[in-house]
């Protein structure tokens, strides 16, 4: 038996919408530092990162987040996990760029005051003073993903889900916050359907509708899948529905 | 009100938003208790004043705030002049535009947190009745961040639909602009529980 204090540990769950099993009994206990999930569009990897979030509770089975239920345990499961969607524009909050920053803090039991003033210094530290009582419409695409990668930061969670992080920017924001990712003590859980973003990781796993398809090390898996994706497309890459 | 942010921070931004709030009330109340054009006239100079204290950008950022009001002073003003009251008109329109041009420099001036706190401080009473002061302070900050939100996508639906027809959009983009806003609404809910929830 692992050590269910540590890492996140699924048991046979599943989440299903309407009829459709998205997840369908997921048993998974990872440990890893680096994490990587692979999969077509609508293969349930939002849906896992969303369930290992606590976003959602499982169907059935369970979700252990070093060893508690996230969906159920919220105040544990802010201080365990932060989480950051694909679009900014579905995270950000709030109006002005401090205001972001603070409310995960004030969230944490910080009274606003020193919420704004963690957050200004967060902002000091990256060079980025300036952008306090910025407007948050006044920032770019690349400048709202660096903002809510810092405001999760500011909470300091143990283990940070990162939902395909750098879909949709250009190449010079790419590099940028692919670094500040690798730099970063946290375990990563990252979801992409672009292999390369999963090179560096210890562990990748492959949905395939709902269900792990393959899991194990880059080298192993990353082949198998770019091989799978090129026959599928070969063939006819999206005339199925879902469902 | 995202656009009644103040382009250059100048000193009202440091005086507390519970204090500028309290003398915006009793300035407003003095302004209704004034009847004399002439002292409204020298309310109004006094207001403008208050604005050139920022410089002359945020003075120009001010004035700009205000000139949505033109109909309203079209109208009074016209109706005035119809019935032979400009004294009356003048006092309507310095009182109106005074207000107005004071409540503008207490926003312009305040950070949106600082502005909910005053808020969730005298919403207080109103946790006796269950409702949260805390969750009312989140639901004004939520407006406030969403409203150019859907005004952009309005703005995206209209130019998607444009590009497929020579006819205007018009009313039809509000059925796909409402099911975009609930979409929306739906992902902030679920934000709002990644970082804590609002309660």
């Amino acid at each position: 038996m692992t050590n269910l204090s540590h890492g996140i540990h699924l048991a046979s769950a599943s989440v299903k919408l309407g009829d459709r099993h998205v997840l369908d009994r997921l048993t998974l206990a990872l440990t890893e530092k680096r994490i990587g999930i692979l999969g077509r569009n609508g293969s349930g990897k939002t849906t896992l990162l969303r369930l290992i979030a606590g976003l959602i509770g499982p169907d059935s089975g369970t979700v252990r987040l070093d060893g508690f239920d996230p969906f159920t345990d919220r105040r544990a499961a802010l201080a365990a996990v932060g989480i950051l969607f694909q679009n900014p524009d579905h995270q950000i909050l709030f109006p002005t760029v401090e205001e972001e920053l603070a409310f995960g803090l004030a969230q944490q039991g910080l009274p606003q005051s020193q919420a704004l003033g963690r957050a200004v210094e967060a902002l000091k530290a990256e060079g980025r003073a300036h952008w306090a009582k910025a407007p948050v419409t006044s920032l770019s695409q690349g400048q709202r993903h660096y903002l809510c990668l810092l405001s999760v930061l500011l909470m300091k969670p143990r283990t940070i889900l990162l939902d395909e992080p750098l879909a949709g920017l250009d190449l010079p924001t790419q590099d940028h916050l692919a670094r500040s990712f690798a730099a970063l003590p946290q375990r990563l859980v990252t979801i992409s359907h672009d292999p390369a973003t999963l090179a560096a990781a210890d562990r990748v796993l492959w949905l395939e509708g709902g269900r792990i398809a393959a899991d194990g090390p880059p080298l192993q898996v990353i082949p198998a899948f770019i091989a799978e994706m090129s026959r599928i497309g070969a063939r006819d890459a999206d005339a199925d529905l879902a469902g | 009100m995202l656009t009644l942010i103040s382009p250059v921070e100048i000193w009202a931004h440091r005086v507390p938003a519970g204090l500028k709030l309290g003398l915006l009330a009793a300035a407003t109340m003095g302004l209704f208790a004034l009847k004399s054009p002439l002292l409204l006239a020298l309310a109004a100079t006094a207001t403008g004043a208050l604005y050139l204290s920022g410089g002359t950008g945020f003075a120009v950022a001010g004035l700009r705030l205000v000139r949505p009001l033109w109909p309203f002073v079209l109208i009074v003003g016209l109706w005035h002049l119809w019935t032979a009251d400009p004294g009356g008109g003048a006092s309507i329109l310095l009182r109106m535009l005074t207000a107005v041009a004071l409540a503008n420099f207490v926003t312009m001036t305040t950070r949106l947190s600082d502005m909910i706190t005053v808020f969730q401080m005298l919403a207080r009473p109103l946790g006796a009745l269950g409702l949260s002061p805390r969750r009312l302070a989140i639901a004004m900050a939520l407006v406030i961040r969403f409203i150019p939100v859907m005004l952009d996508r309005l703005v995206q639906i209209s130019q998607a639909w444009r590009a497929r027809s020579r006819r205007r959009a018009g009313w039809r983009v509000l059925v796909p602009a409402t099911l975009a806003a609930l979409d929306d609404a739906d992902r902030a809910a679920e934000a709002l529980r990644a970082r804590g929830g609002a309660g």
